[in-house]
C-alpha cells in the first residue's frame, strides 16, 4: 500500500503546529470565552427564574455543554474551509490533475490531520474536568470514547463532503468563502452548538430531524453528557451515512461537470 | 483633511467597481448576512420562549439591542473588516514597506483603502431592520436621544474595529500570518450578549479591557431607560483611550518590524 496518505497526513500535522503559541492561545482563549459568555447568559436566565433545571440541564450540564461543544465544532470542521476553492482559483488544482492520487482523498486527509488536534484538546479538556470537578455530571468510559471516536469520524466526512458542496461552485463563482460560512452557521445554530436543540420548539425539532445538522453537533454531545444505546448510535450513524452519500453524490456531480470548465490559469 | 476625503472618495469608487466584477459573491454574501441576521433574532426568541426577561429586558427592548449589533457588525463589515484581514498579511509578508512609503497615514491607508461594497446591501438591509425595528418599538423614544444613539452605534463599529486592531497588531511581535484574529472572533461575541448578564469583575473587563458592552449594549441601554446620560462619559472615555492605544502599538510594532517576510 502506498504511503502517501502517512506523508500527507505528518506534513499537514507539522504545518498546523507551525505557530504554536497562536494555536494554544487561540484555543485556550475560545474556550474561556465561549464559557464566560455561556455562564453569564444561563446564570442570568436561571436566577431570573429561580430555578436549578431547565430543560434537563443545570447550571453545571450547561458550562460542560458550552465547554465541549466549540471543540466539537472544530473536530468536524477540520482544515477545510477554502482548502478546495483556493486551488481552483488559483489554477494549483493542476496538480493533482497530474499526481498519480485522488485528490478528494488527498483533501480528506488534510481535514483529518486539522481535526486531529482538536480531538485531542475535548480529551485534555475531559481528562482535566474529571480530576478537577467535584462531582463529573458524565463518566468516561472505554464504549463511550470508541463511540464519540466512531461519530466524529463519520461526522467529519460528512461536514467535509457537504462543505466540498460549496467549495467546488468555485468552478463557476468566483468567491465563495460566503457559502462556506452558511454552512457554517447553518451547522452550529441548527445542530444545537448555540443553543441546545431541547431549547427549540416541538414543531421546529420535528423539521430539523429530517435535516443532517442535528446528527453533526447535538448527537456527538448526546455521547458524552448521557448514556447512547447501541440501537440509537446505529440508527444515527446510519442517518449520517445516508447523508454522506447524499452530499457525495452531489459533489461528485459538481467535480465531474465543473473540472471540464477549469482552465487551469487560476484568477 | 480634505487631501484624505478625495482619497477615501478613490477608494469608495475603486471598491464598488471591483465588487461589480464578481457578482456571484455580492449575492452570496447578501444571502449569508441574511441568513446570520436570522439567526439572531431566532437565538433570541428561543431564549425568550423560555424566560419573560432577559437582563432586564423583554423581547421588544431585546430587539432593540438585537438591531444595535447587526448594525454594528454590518458596518465594520461593510468598512473595515476587509482591511482588518489584509493588515496581519501585510505586515506578515513584509508587503508594508510600499505603503510606509507613501505621503499619508500608513494606518489610515490600510484601515480604510478597501471599502467591502459587496457588503454595502448588507448594511442598508441592517439599516432596514433597525428603522424597523425602532419604529415598532412600543414605549417612547425621543428624537435627541434616537440621534445620539446612532452616533453610538458609530462609534460602537469605531471601538469593534480599533479592539480588533490591537488582537491583528499582536502579528508585529508573533509573526504569524493572522494574528489574534480567531481570537477575536470568539472574544466579539461578547457583544452579543446585553451588558447586565455580566457581573462582578468580567464586567469591569468588559466595559474598560475588552469594551464589548459599550459597543452595542450600552447605545441600546442609553435609548430605552431614562437618566443614561453618564454612559456617554464613559463610552466617550474609553474609545479615546483605545484610539491613543492602537497608536502606541502601531507605533511600537513599526519599530518591530523587519520588513522580511516570514
Amino acid at each position: 500500500m502506498s504511503s502517501w496518505p502517512i506523508h500527507v497526513f505528518n506534513m499537514e500535522l507539522r504545518r498546523t503546529l507551525t505557530y504554536r503559541a497562536d494555536f494554544w492561545v487561540n484555543f485556550i482563549g475560545q474556550t474561556l470565552f465561549s464559557i464566560v459568555i455561556a455562564y453569564f447568559l444561563w446564570s442570568s436566565i436561571f436566577e431570573t427564574l429561580n430555578v436549578q433545571t431547565l430543560n434537563g440541564f443545570t447550571m453545571e450540564r450547561m458550562i460542560v455543554y458550552y465547554l465541549l461543544v466549540p471543540l466539537v465544532f472544530r473536530i468536524q470542521q477540520g482544515q477545510t474551509i477554502g482548502s478546495i476553492s483556493r486551488e481552483i482559483y488559483e489554477g494549483s488544482l493542476n496538480k493533482f490533475l497530474l499526481y498519480p492520487i485522488n485528490f478528494y482523498g488527498f483533501k480528506i486527509i488534510t481535514h483529518f490531520a486539522g481535526a486531529v488536534f482538536y480531538y485531542a484538546q475535548i480529551f485534555v479538556i475531559i481528562g482535566l474536568y474529571q480530576v478537577f470537578a467535584d462531582n463529573p455530571i458524565f463518566e468516561m468510559s472505554f464504549l463511550k470514547l470508541f463511540y464519540f471516536t466512531i461519530a466524529m469520524l463519520g461526522i467529519s466526512i460528512a461536514y467535509f463532503c457537504l462543505n466540498s458542496l460549496s467549495e467546488l461552485v468555485a468552478f463557476w463563482a468566483d468567491y465563495i468563502w460566503s457559502l462556506g460560512v452558511i454552512i457554517r452557521f447553518a451547522v452550529s445554530f441548527m445542530g444545537g452548538a448555540l443553543i441546545p436543540l431541547s431549547f427549540f420548539p416541538e414543531w421546529s425539532m420535528k423539521i430539523l430531524n429530517l435535516t443532517p445538522f442535528p446528527y453533526m453537533i447535538s448527537f456527538p454531545m448526546k455521547i458524552l453528557l448521557e448514556e447512547v444505546a447501541l440501537k440509537e448510535f446505529f440508527l444515527n450513524m446510519t442517518i449520517l451515512a445516508l447523508w454522506t452519500l447524499v452530499f457525495l453524490f452531489f459533489s461528485r456531480v459538481l467535480w465531474n461537470k465543473g473540472r471540464y470548465r477549469y482552465t487551469g490559469v487560476g484568477i | 483633511m480634505s487631501r484624505y476625503l478625495k482619497l477615501y472618495a478613490h477608494f469608495l469608487r475603486f471598491s464598488f467597481s471591483k465588487a461589480m466584477e464578481f457578482r456571484v459573491d455580492f449575492f452570496f454574501r447578501v444571502v449569508m448576512d441574511i441568513f446570520f441576521y436570522a439567526v439572531q433574532f431566532a437565538f433570541f426568541h428561543i431564549i425568550y420562549l423560555h424566560t419573560p426577561i432577559l437582563a432586564g429586558w423583554d423581547i421588544e427592548q431585546m430587539r432593540v439591542f438585537i438591531v444595535s449589533y447587526i448594525f454594528i457588525d454590518a458596518l465594520h463589515m461593510t468598512v473595515f473588516s476587509t482591511n482588518c484581514w489584509w493588515l496581519p498579511i501585510y505586515i506578515n509578508r513584509g508587503d508594508l514597506d510600499y505603503y510606509l512609503v507613501k505621503p499619508v497615514s500608513t494606518l489610515f491607508f490600510l484601515s480604510l483603502k478597501d471599502f467591502a461594497a459587496n457588503s454595502f446591501l448588507n448594511l442598508v438591509i441592517a439599516g432596514s431592520l433597525l428603522v424597523w425595528v425602532l419604529t415598532n418599538y412600543p414605549g417612547p423614544l425621543e428624537p435627541i436621544k434616537i440621534f445620539v444613539y446612532i452616533l453610538l452605534l458609530l462609534n460602537g463599529t469605531f471601538l469593534f474595529f480599533l479592539t480588533n486592531l490591537i488582537f491583528l497588531l499582536a502579528v508585529f511581535w508573533t509573526q504569524s500570518p493572522r494574528g489574534y484574529g480567531d481570537l477575536f472572533f470568539s472574544v466579539s461575541h461578547v457583544m452579543e450578549r446585553p451588558d447586565r448578564i455580566y457581573k462582578g469583575i468580567a464586567r469591569k473587563v468588559f466595559v474598560f479591557i475588552l469594551p464589548f458592552a459599550l459597543m452595542a449594549s450600552y447605545p441600546a441601554k442609553f435609548l430605552m431607560e431614562e437618566n443614561q446620560w453618564h454612559l456617554l462619559g464613559v463610552i466617550f472615555g474609553v474609545t479615546t483611550c483605545f484610539f491613543l492605544l492602537v497608536q502606541v502599538i502601531w507605533r511600537l510594532g513599526l519599530r518591530n518590524y523587519s520588513s522580511a517576510s516570514s
